[in-house]
This record gives structure tokens, sequence and C-alpha cells, in this order.
């Protein structure tokens, strides 16, 4: 690790006062060792660092920052929590667990027991791609300002099926997936204030900007995530298959949040995790289940929708497969 | 979140003050405003605490906190992990450094009760808070129950994961005494062991459960 | 100058191939021992043996602590962080060593700086290595590794991502990681190979020009001449010790019912060790002392020793505990030289630990492999010729051979092989855990399942028709009991999610080192220790050392002090090939028997009865023909006429001599596993549920340390079936997955349920007839995992590991 200086921010404006870059950045445009970028738990941060690809100048800590580890529930508001709050403690909060359920078994399913100890939500979703070339010091790829994609053209068996033309890693967030599918909404705080926006924008694909995954900008931290709230018609499930059921990184995961009138379906979110650069919302996928009475049959058509437009690269064509199952499984799940 | 409302710092038992007003009350006189606001006038939270606004390294600076029950000192770079100052300035040397990053849990010590990676914390944030290692398990020269299980059951081999795996089980019998199999192997689901001890761990956790309850 | 990455005495195969009849003693004696399987025929073999051999040990039913499950003799010191490893070693004035190594799979080096580096505050030396590290290929060209100066058209070229280059030694980590930075090298890189099959290709790129002269063969099949190198290129190996091809091999086809003939593929797999390798060497004028994680003290020593042109008597190599190895540590390795350099420069201690992916890349891994295995099957059954040709990779070192499992685990008396090295631009390979064997195992076991089910017949019925080696056999039969492998009905389950059954056989050598020799002292306090340079890697050895020296002794394992790892103590065996309990053992026990009988002699003296009156049991030392003579040990001891007994003894041949050389013993010890799956056929996931894993290793020692032996090697074999894989970037020449994050291995949601069934078999070959497990209990593994995952689902998976991608394509899928 690089020697960089340590403050700890009392208090979100001084903290946004003492940011002057975002971990993005710091790894492209600020590499001289001077960016000043914020911290949470720093469960990745420490990864990037010890890498050797980011080298931060001064790394302003958030976790003397009070109040922002709350988390509430409210029948008409819906979820609410700080960023930094655990994955802990969602897995362990009793209101998740009964009205969110995909969010819960997102969190029960991310990483280690000791990350989830460790790990906030706010970093969860600020957290860089897993691609192994990202994170290579020895690979100068598009994310770190390179020209060379060394997934497309190499070992790519873990990467993106959707939106592969630019940079084929997936989001490596499986919470953001629940988030998503949940229609979350996230407050980024700034020097202008806050802006409150569905965690659907918050995110963006690598034609955006290859070098980062989402639209903070330099001197914005999340300051809360809120969730909808759900009523007695929602049907959730979440599931995740890595090459391991112990600790491992999402090789496919399906959110899906259903609004069910009876045996019908009303409305319906699914999304793919570790499918695109992005949570990968199935719009197409959503229609086909609209106004449908669910059965094997209408969930087959459903997963065939949902995997339609995947470009799979040379190794992971298996994925194709694996997401329709997922999909297929998890709407089922939902309904039980 | 059953389990951490007693490990928790002063600060974070603070209920009913509005967040506007909670950002807005701290600063310089965050301890003594939440000492007052939660009506709990501990210790811990009454001592002067260092500057916090100071930009501290990147050379060495001053980091404390209390390991095994006892009080400690260190002079550290910030970018030192908890469990280089475990290992290299502590001498407690019974963490182990495997992957170096959060994969294997071989690092694992409990911070403030509750099993973390020391090899991705930072020293200089765990200011302040309690660390307990493998070497502070055993309390009055008693070995905790599932240490003693440990070596009944033959739970170790080469032993370089033991450390990591002894507190993985033992933090999930301090949250849960009546733990099933599958508890047992989601407490040890970060837990890398290359001689194939599992088995054994899980025998041996289950059977500390057991005597634990006696 | 030897190459220190050369890892000796893998395996203790003597260069003479002769068999050996019954050694021969000035004074001998003839003993009967027990011979076979308790509860199945049990006899005794009349043997003659040194005068000086103790009597026989009965079977474990009659012993008190021997056979016993007995409480691991440093597990005290693990569960509480006492345990003191290489890597956790400080010691005063103590400098910190980081490696520049090759960021390029081929280059070579233009220019060199050092300067900079050795301007950096903290540095106390930089090292340039001026020779070629290569796994175990003698690559020397005539450098010396420890010169202080370096000469820019001598270094050497750089073969693969991680070679060594350069060091330095600091005061801190930090210091050194940061100063390895500022080393200003230029590099011209060159075009590189890594794949095994464009390896072989007329125009790929060449690894070695030079031919390669090979001492030790990593693998396990035979040592390869180096005229029989073209290209990357190199072999065929045709024989191995147990002999080359036999009988016609045409001939056996041509009488075959039916020929099987398939290509199989292993992928390279990394050992993973949980403490990387590494080193603190502590260079002092009178003598260097060396911390090393490693499976071989002695070795270690003996390689310093001979590269710093040092006594052995000067030399001492320190392995208190060490956080597993399984086959990639032995030898010195160029951290091992490299950090006695850096010593030696600096007057201090230099501490030099790889780290994580350093650990991937430069550590060893066990060779990938090619096979095209085809045999003849009568119609009896019978296998009527094997005809099997390899290839793999072991990068630039060699040893990628898949063993010797189809030459000898059935019977055929039509057998020939062809098994090739090829070099790539890769980190070397290194023995791994039943080298080779592994390997063999997958494509042989997965082709006499094949065999039973053409034949209609069951394959525990069918492999009783062509193995008859009684031991294996009876493992075949209690496995299946215990398996409940008659009521197994595959396939049957309704939805994608598809169970499904399988077993598979292996077999390892029964190697001894006879370079074993241990201490035993009595102190006049009642104290007993035991010594020996042999170190514990994690399979046990303190703790059956203790329990053989307590049960001679009549006292309890825990009261026996064990110090071992250490080579100011008499030269213990290097712990791989399964050899340290059946090598260490009978040494043992012969000390502790000699010193009880000097103890004896005393206590003989003072009672004026006979020493073969006297009897040590249960803390006692009493009469047999008078029992009012009856004291404890502790009383004993105090007749003691001087403060100390001490005795050494060092491990004879076998019983009954060698099958082969100075090491291979008669028998082999055999496995057999069973295997139960669950294979989703829409997602492609496989999960192991349930193994019975049935071992033999001659007399259990301690049946507890036994199972966890036997665990382990299930788990790594779940891991090698499933999981695990070196992957490679083909553009760039790295590894993708150097770390534990992206190197999948098994984890606690991972382990099936393993129940273990132990053979209590006893050969007479020795005072303990003890031998080792670590081996056989990694072989068949994989070959009964694939089994079921064909019971489960109709298709065969010919290529490790069988991932979620392999199962759906091999399912058609995708």
């Amino acid at each position: 690790m690089n020697r960089f200086e340590y403050i700890k921010a009392p208090s979100i404006d001084e903290a946004i006062d003492m940011m002057d870059s975002t971990v993005p950045e710091a790894m492209v445009t600020r590499k001289d060792g001077s960016a000043k970028v914020v911290k949470a738990a720093g469960t990745d941060l420490l990864d990037l660092i010890k890498e050797g690809i980011l080298e931060p100048g001064r790394v302003i800590d958030l976790k003397n920052i009070p109040g922002l580890d709350k988390l509430s529930y409210d029948k008409e508001k819906g979820l609410q929590f700080g960023p930094m709050v655990t994955i802990a403690d969602l897995e362990n909060s009793p209101e998740v667990k009964k009205h969110y359920r995909a969010l819960y078994l997102a969190a029960a399913h991310a990483a280690t027991p000791q990350i989830r100890n460790m790990a906030t939500m706010g970093g969860n979703l600020m957290q860089r791609p897993r691609c192994w070339y990202f994170r290579s010091s020895a690979h100068h790829c598009r994310k770190k300002g390179g020209t060379t994609c060394f997934a497309q053209i190499g070992q790519n068996q873990f990467h993106a099926i959707f939106l592969t033309n630019v940079c084929p890693c997936v989001h490596p967030s499986s919470l953001a997936t629940a988030l998503v599918a949940y229609d979350g909404m996230v407050e980024l705080t700034g020097p202008e204030g806050k802006r409150v926006i569905p965690l659907s924008e918050f995110f963006t694909p690598s034609e955006v900007d290859v070098t980062c995954e989402n639209v903070a900008n330099n001197q914005e931290i999340i300051t809360n995530i809120m969730l909808p709230p759900v009523n007695e018609g929602t049907r959730a499930f979440y599931s995740k298959h890595g090459q391991r059921e112990s600790y491992d990184w999402s090789m496919g995961d399906v959110a899906v949040v259903l609004q069910m009138d009876g045996k019908k379906c009303r409305d319906a979110r699914i999304i793919f995790g570790a499918a695109a650069p992005i949570p990968l919302r199935r719009e197409a996928a959503e229609a086909e289940l609209k106004g449908k009475t669910i059965s094997e049959k209408v969930v087959a058509k459903v997963a065939e929708k949902a995997l339609e437009g995947a470009t799979p690269l040379a190794h992971n064509a298996y994925k194709v497969p694996l997401f329709q199952t997922l999909l297929k499984r998890a709407v089922m799940e939902a309904v039980g | 979140m059953k389990n951490d409302s007693k490990e928790r710092s002063p600060e974070k038992k603070k209920q009913g003050v509005s967040r506007r007003a909670f950002l807005r009350g701290a600063g310089m006189t965050t301890a003594g405003t939440v000492a007052l606001a939660s009506g709990m006038l501990s210790f811990k939270a009454a001592e002067p605490a260092p500057p916090k606004t100071a930009v501290l390294g990147p050379g060495e600076t001053e980091v404390r906190f209390v390991v095994n029950g006892q009080q400690r000192t260190l002079w550290i770079e910030p970018r030192t992990t908890l469990a280089d100052a475990l290992r290299e300035h502590l001498h407690l040397t019974g963490t182990k450094v495997v992957c170096d990053r959060g994969s294997c849990s071989a690092c694992t010590v409990w911070l403030d009760g509750k099993p973390v990676n020391s090899c991705m914390t930072l020293a200089v944030d765990v200011e302040g808070g309690e660390v307990t290692t493998v070497e502070g398990l055993a309390k009055n020269g008693e070995l905790h129950p599932v240490q003693e299980a440990f070596i009944e059951h033959d739970a170790s081999m080469c032993g370089y994961c033991t450390p990591g795996m002894v507190m993985s089980c033992a933090g999930l019998l301090e949250r849960n005494p009546n733990p099933t199999l599958d508890d047992v192997k989601l407490a040890t689901s970060g837990n890398l062991c290359r001689c194939g001890t599992y088995p054994k761990v899980f025998d041996a956790t289950l059977a500390a459960a057991k005597k634990m309850k006696k | 100058m030897a190459n220190p990455n050369k890892k000796k005495v893998v395996l203790p195969v003597a260069p003479d191939k002769e068999a050996h009849g019954p050694v021969k003693h000035l004074y001998s004696k003839k003993i009967k021992l027990p011979y076979g399987v308790p509860g199945h025929g049990l006899t005794e073999k009349e043997r003659e043996v040194a005068i000086d051999e103790p009597p026989p040990m009965p079977i474990n039913e009659k012993l008190s602590v021997v056979g016993k499950r007995t409480k691991r003799a440093d597990a005290l010191y693990k569960v509480t962080g006492a345990a003191k490893y290489t890597a956790d070693i400080q010691l005063p004035g103590m400098l910190y060593g980081k490696f520049l190594r090759s960021p390029h799979p081929h280059a070579r080096i233009k220019s060199l700086d050092l300067s900079a580096a050795k301007r950096y505050p903290g540095v106390h030396a930089v090292h340039v290595l001026d020779m070629e590290p290569g796994g175990s290929v003698q690559l020397d060209g005539g450098h010396d590794a420890s010169a202080e100066t370096y000469n820019i058209d001598k270094l050497p070229l750089l073969r693969y991502v991680g070679q060594p280059i350069a060091a330095v030694a600091a005061e801190s980590q930090n210091i050194a990681d940061e100063a390895v930075k500022l080393i200003k090298i230029e590099y011209e890189t060159l075009p590189f190979v890594l794949e095994l099959d464009k390896a072989r290709q007329k125009n790929a790129p060449v690894v070695f020009e030079e031919k390669i002269e090979e001492e030790i063969s990593e693998g396990d099949v035979g040592v390869t001449a180096a005229d029989k190198q073209q290209g990357n290129l190199r072999g065929p190996t045709t024989s191995s010790f147990l002999g080359g091809a036999r009988g016609d091999v045409d001939k056996g086809f041509a009488e075959a019912e039916f020929i099987l003939e398939k290509e199989f593929r292993t992928q390279v797999q990394t050992h993973c060790c949980l403490e990387t390798h590494g080193v603190v060497a502590d260079w002092q004028p009178d003598m260097l002392t060396v911390y090393s994680s490693t499976q071989n003290t002695a070795g270690v020593r003996d390689d310093l020793a001979e590269l710093f042109d040092l006594p052995k008597s000067k030399v001492r190599v320190i392995t208190e505990y060490m956080g597993g190895g399984f086959g990639s540590k032995f030898g010195a390795g160029h951290f091992g030289v490299m950090a006695t350099i850096l010593s030696r420069k600096t007057g201090r201690p230099v501490k030099l630990m790889l780290n994580r992916e350093e650990e991937h890349l430069v550590a060893g891994n066990r060779p990938n492999s090619h096979q095209i295995l085809k045999m003849g099957f009568r119609k009896d059954g019978k296998i009527s010729a094997i005809d099997l040709t390899s290839y793999g990779t072991a990068g630039v070192a060699l040893g990628a051979g898949v063993g010797r499992v189809a030459q000898d685990l059935y019977e055929c008396p039509n057998f020939r092989m062809a098994q090739y090295d090829v070099f790539t631009h890769a980190g070397p390979g290194a023995a791994f855990r039943a080298p080779g064997n592994v390997q063999g195992i997958f494509a042989l076991e997965q082709m006499i399942d094949e065999a039973a089910e053409r034949l209609g017949m069951d394959p525990v019925k069918y492999r009783d028709i062509i193995d008859n080696h009684e031991v294996r056999k009876l493992e075949r039969m209690k496995g299946a009991e215990a398996f409940g492998w008659k009521n197994k009905k595959p396939g049957s389950d309704p939805g994608p999610i598809k169970r499904g059954f399988g077993m598979a056989q292996g077999h390892w050598t029964r190697f001894i080192n006879l370079n074993s020799s241990a201490t035993v002292r009595i102190n006049k306090d009642g104290s007993v220790a035991i010594m020996s340079s042999v170190q514990d890697i994690g399979t046990g050895t303190k703790t059956i050392l203790a329990q053989v020296v307590a049960e001679e002794l009549g006292l309890m394992a825990e009261d026996i002090t064990v110090k071992i790892g250490d080579t100011l103590y008499p030269d213990g065996p290097g712990s791989g090939g399964s050899v340290t309990a059946g090598s260490i053992t009978p040494a043992v026990r012969n000390a502790a028997y000699k010193a009880k009988m000097d103890l004896l002699g005393q206590v003989a003296g003072a009672w004026d009865v006979e020493v073969s009156d006297l009897e040590m049991k249960n803390g006692d030392v009493y009469s047999k023909s008078d029992s009012s003579k009856k004291m404890s040990f502790g009383e004993a001891v105090k007749k003691m006429r001087t403060n100390q007994i001490v005795a050494t003894a060092s491990r004879p041949d076998d019983y009954g001599g060698f099958e082969i050389g100075n090491g291979i013993g008669y028998g082999r010890l055999g496995s057999v596993q069973f295997a139960e799956v669950l294979v989703d056929t829409e997602t492609g996931f496989i999960k192991v549920e349930r193994v019975v894993a049935a071992h033999s290793c001659g007399r259990p020692l301690n049946p507890m340390q036994v199972e966890s032996q036997i665990n382990g090697g299930v788990i790594m074999g779940v891991g090698y079936a499933l999981y695990e894989d070196r992957i490679l970037d083909l553009n760039t020449g790295h590894m993708v997955n150097a770390n534990l994050d992206q190197y999948k291995l098994p984890y606690a949601k991972e382990i099936p349920q393993i129940e273990t069934v132990i053979i209590e078999h006893y050969g007479a070959f020795s005072s303990t007839d003890a031998s080792g497990i670590g081996e056989p209990a990694n072989i068949p593994t994989a070959g009964a995992i694939a089994n079921a995952v064909y019971n489960a689902i109709g298709v065969r998976l010919y290529e490790l590991p069988m991932t979620p991608q392999k199962v759906l394509a091999a399912l058609g899928v995708s």
C-alpha cells in the first residue's frame, strides 16, 4: 500500500469539503498521488490500494460522522438506511427480512460473514468491478484509462453477456440487484445540496463513461438509500449463483419483485446481476409477465424474453441458460 | 439487530434527535453532545478525545485501542492494517494473514464483538475500539469451549487457518447458542482451510455449543 | 553450483532398481509379527530381523496408546495462536526482503539500474539473482548466485511471469515493497507460448534452446533423458521405477472383445499453502540459521550448505510449525537462497516470505494433462491391453507425467505408455500430493467405469474381477457397505436436479526414506523427549511420535515432549510422498526401545532381576515374575546413574527387504472412494453430497489424525474435480486469478459429508508397521466424482474442473 494521509471527517459537509476526487478519477486522471477520496469501511478501497491500482494522497474516513448508520422502516414510507449501514445490519434486520425478502436474501448471500460485518451499503454501491484485468496492475485496461479491453479478447468466463461493447465487466454489487428491483432511490449529497435519483439511473453503463460505474461526482457522497413501501401483493425473490455456494462473487444473480393480484401478476421488476456493467433491468420480460397468471409456461416465455439481445463472449455463453433458469426459478419461488 | 446494542458506542445509542440537528451538533463537541443526549455519561466518551479533524500521517501517528482487554497505544502509519498492527507492532502473531484481501478469513478478530477481517481494516479506524484476538479468547487461564472442542475433535491440522476458524466459530456461539450444522457452515463460509479440517471444525463447534449449554 | 529450486528427495526412489532379498544381519533373530487384517484372517509372519530390533508390536487392540484416538500434540498451541510459524518469526534487527519479478512471460533484460533502490532510505541491500531458476530443472549457467556483482550479459532470459530477477532487503516490508519498484529495468519482449497443444507445434516459440538435465523428477514416473527434447516437447518417458512396457500391446488389442479409447484433460492446480513459501535467514559467522516453511528441514540444510559451500554442521534449519506444503515445499527455493545472500550481505537476519500472488505464480503447481488412453477388454472383463499417451506442462519445469496408475493398478499383461513433458512459458510445476497419479486416475477410473457399463456389470463387482489386491477388495466391500452402494438408484429424480453415485479407487507406492533417525532422551526427573529433524507439516507427526514412545515406555502421549523440525537433531525424512509415518516411527520406536533397555538394565541391577523380566506399562515398571517388585516410572528413573539416558536409532530396511532399491516397500496403499452427487441439469452446478473413503495405511497409529488426513485428501479432490483452475491470460501470460478470491477452493458449504473406513492392515514391515495416508487419500476423489456425475446425468465429462460451463456444454444446453 502507498503512504497516505488520513482524516476522520466529523460531518458530511466537512467530508464534502475535504474530498476532491472520486475513486475512478483517482485511478485515471488523478494518479499523481494527490487525490483525496472518501472511505466508508474501506473493504474495497483497501483492496484497490493493495493491488497498487489506486494511490490516494488522503483518505477521508466517514465512520465518525454520526447518524449515517441508521435504518428505519415505515409502512407508508418504506425502508430507509444510511450509507454506513452494513450488509450484516440489513441481513439482521427483522423488517428487511419480513418486508424486503429479495434484499434480505441478497444481503445474506453477499461476501463472507466477516465482510458483511464490515462492508457498508454506501461502499457496496460505490465499489469497483471485480474484472481480473481491471484489478491487475499489469493490465492497463480501458477502465483504468488504457485503450485495450483485455477481457473482450481474453478470459471472460465471468464477464457480461449484455452491454459488452466497451467494457464487459459486470457490476460487483449483488445487493444492487435487489435494490434496483425494489426501485430504490439514492440520495447524494454534494456542495450544492442533495439530489435524489433512482438507483437505476445511478448506475451507468460503460458506454457513458468506461472509467466509472455511476453518476456520483468528485464531491458527492451517498447519504441515504430508500426503498418504496411494499404491500400485501408484493412478492419477491433473489437468488445468486457463484461457482461456490460459500463465499463467492456472483456468476449470475436475479432479483424479481412482483405485484400480484391473486395469481395474476399486475406489475413486475426483473433485474439481472453479473450480466452487464450495471444491474440490468429486463423490461421486455417484465412486460411479458404483466397481466399474466403465473405458470411454468408463462415463466419460460418470460425467461426467453429476458435473454433476448444477449451477446455472450467467447467463454460465457453458459450464462444465457443460467440466467434463464435462475429467472424461472426466482419467479416461481417469489409466488411460491 | 439484536446483537449490536450492547457493544455499540454511546453515540450510536442516541435516539430521538433529528438527523439534521444531529449533524449540526456534530464537530468538536460531538462527544459531549452525545453523552448528554443519550443520558449516559460513559467513562470512555467523557475522555478527552484527540482532535478529530486533524490530518494524520502519512508518517506514524498515535492510535489507541483495547486489545484483549488491555489498552494499547501504537505509533503507526495510517496505511497500517489492523492485522499488521497486531502482528508486527504488538507481536500478536496468532492472527494470520493468508490472502491479504478478505477472501480467506484467516485474519479474523472480533472488533467490538463482531468477527471482521483485520487485513482489510485500517488500524487507525479502530481508534477507541475493542479488539479480541485468538490470544485473548481464553479467560482466566481457561480455554474458550470452542478451543477445547477444537483440540478434542482434531479440528486443526497445519493450524494456519485455525485462529480464524476459532474466532469465526466462537463468534457464532456468542450470538447463537443453538447453532445447526448449516449455521456453522454459514459462519465459516468465508474461512479457507487447505488441509481439510472443515468436517471436524463443524463437529467441534456443535459439540462446544452443547457443552456451553450445560 | 546446484539449482536452489531443485526440490530434493520428493520421493526416495533409489537408482538401484533391483529387488533385494531379506536384509542380512551379523546377529539376527526371528520374530513373528501380526500379518493381515484383524477380523479378516489375521495371521502371523515370521521375519528375520536385526538382534536389536524391539519385539513385535501387537495389533492395535492390545495396545494402550498407539492406535488410540489421541489428541494432536500441538493442538493447544494452534487453537490459542501461540504456535510460531516461519511467517511469525521476528528477530532483533531483522530486515524484510522483496523480489523484483518478471512481468513478461518471455523477455530479455536490456538494462538494469539499481541505484535508486539502493539509495532509498531504509534499504540495506539489493541483489540480482543472476541465475536461472526453473522448478526442478537444473538450469545452472555457471553463474554464482551468491556473487556480489552481476553481469548484464549474463542475466538470465525471463521465461515466465514471476521469474525472480532481484531482491531488496529493507527495514520494513513497506520499504522493501517501495524500493523494489524503484529498480529501473528495460525488457525486450519475446514471443511466448502457454498452451499445451500450441507449445507442441513446430512453429511454437521455444522455451529452452538448450537441453535440460533433470536430476530428480518432480513427477512420479521417472527422469527423462535430455536428448529426448525437441522444441518444447520432451520425452517420451516409457517406464517408471515399476518397469516399462510389458507383453504385446497390439496382440492384446487384437484379442479384445471391445476397445475403449478416450481423451481426458486435467487443469493446472496450485498448492495454495496457507502459509506462503518463505524463510528467515540469519547469517552469523559461526552458523547460518534459517527458519523455513518447509517439508524437509534436512533438504533445505543440504541445499544451502552446498550452495554456500558451508559444512552441513554449520547450517541450521528450523521448522517448528508449518502452514501447509502439499509437495511444494522441498528445497531452499530461490527465496531461501536470496534471503541467505541478503543476510550475508547485511549481517542481519532477513525475512523473505512470498506474497499470495507470488505463491500462485512461482511456488509450484500440479501440471495439467492431456491423456489419450486406449484399453482393450476381454469378454470376461479382464483387461487385455493398455496403451497410454500423455502430455502435460509443468511450465518451465519437468515432471508433468500422469503417474503409474495405468501401469500398476489393474492386472493387464500388455502395457505400454509414452508420457511427454511440454515446456511452456509459465511458472514451474512442483510435486503435488500424489503427483501424476491424481491426473492419471481421473482418466483410468472413468474408463473402468465405462467398461463396467459396457459389460453390464456393477462397477464394484467389476473391479473384483480385474483387481485381486486383497486390501483394496476389502476396502471396496466395507466402503460399499458404509455407502449403501447396493440400494443406490441413480437418475430417478423427476426434477432438473439429478442424483448420482460413483466410485473410484487408486493406490500409492509404499515409499520408505532410510534417512530417518531420532533420539529419545529420558531425564532423571522423569521427563522424556524425542528429537529429530523431521517436521510436522500438519499431518500430526508430533503426535504419532509421542504415541509410539509412550507405548514403548508405558506412558501417556502427553508425557512425551516432541522436539522436531530442527536440523541440530538427527536427520529425519522429508515429509512428502506419504513417507513420514512409515519412515520415522520405526526409528523412534527403536530409539525408545534402546533407551528403555538402558533404563530397565539399571532397574534390573537395582532389583537384581533379569532385564527380560521387566515390563513398563501404565506408568509403572514391574517384574513379570515377582508382583512385589513394582514402582512408578517416576521412581524408576531415580535409579538412573546418570542424569540422562540418550538413545538414537535409525530406520532399518523393511523387514523382509524392499521390493525395489532402498526405499520402495512391498505392497501398495490402497484407496477406494464412493461419491454421491447432485447435478443441476439447468444450471450445471454439481454438489458433492457425500463421500465414503475406505483406506489402508498399514497400522493406523492415530485413527483421529488418519481421519483428518483422509478428509483433507477428499476435500482437495473435491476442489480439483469441481473448482480449482489456474487461469492464464493467453495474450499477456499473466495468471488472472492469482489470489484466493478468483482461484476457487472448496469452502465450508462445498464440503461433503465424509465417512472414513480405515482398514487396519499389518504387513510385518517394521517395528511399527505404519504407513502414510496423505497421498492415497487424494488420488481417487476426482475419479469417483466424475463417475457419479455420469451416473447422474448420463453424460460423461472428460475434462477437469467440472464447472457449470462444462456441464451445460456436455448436456448441450449452452
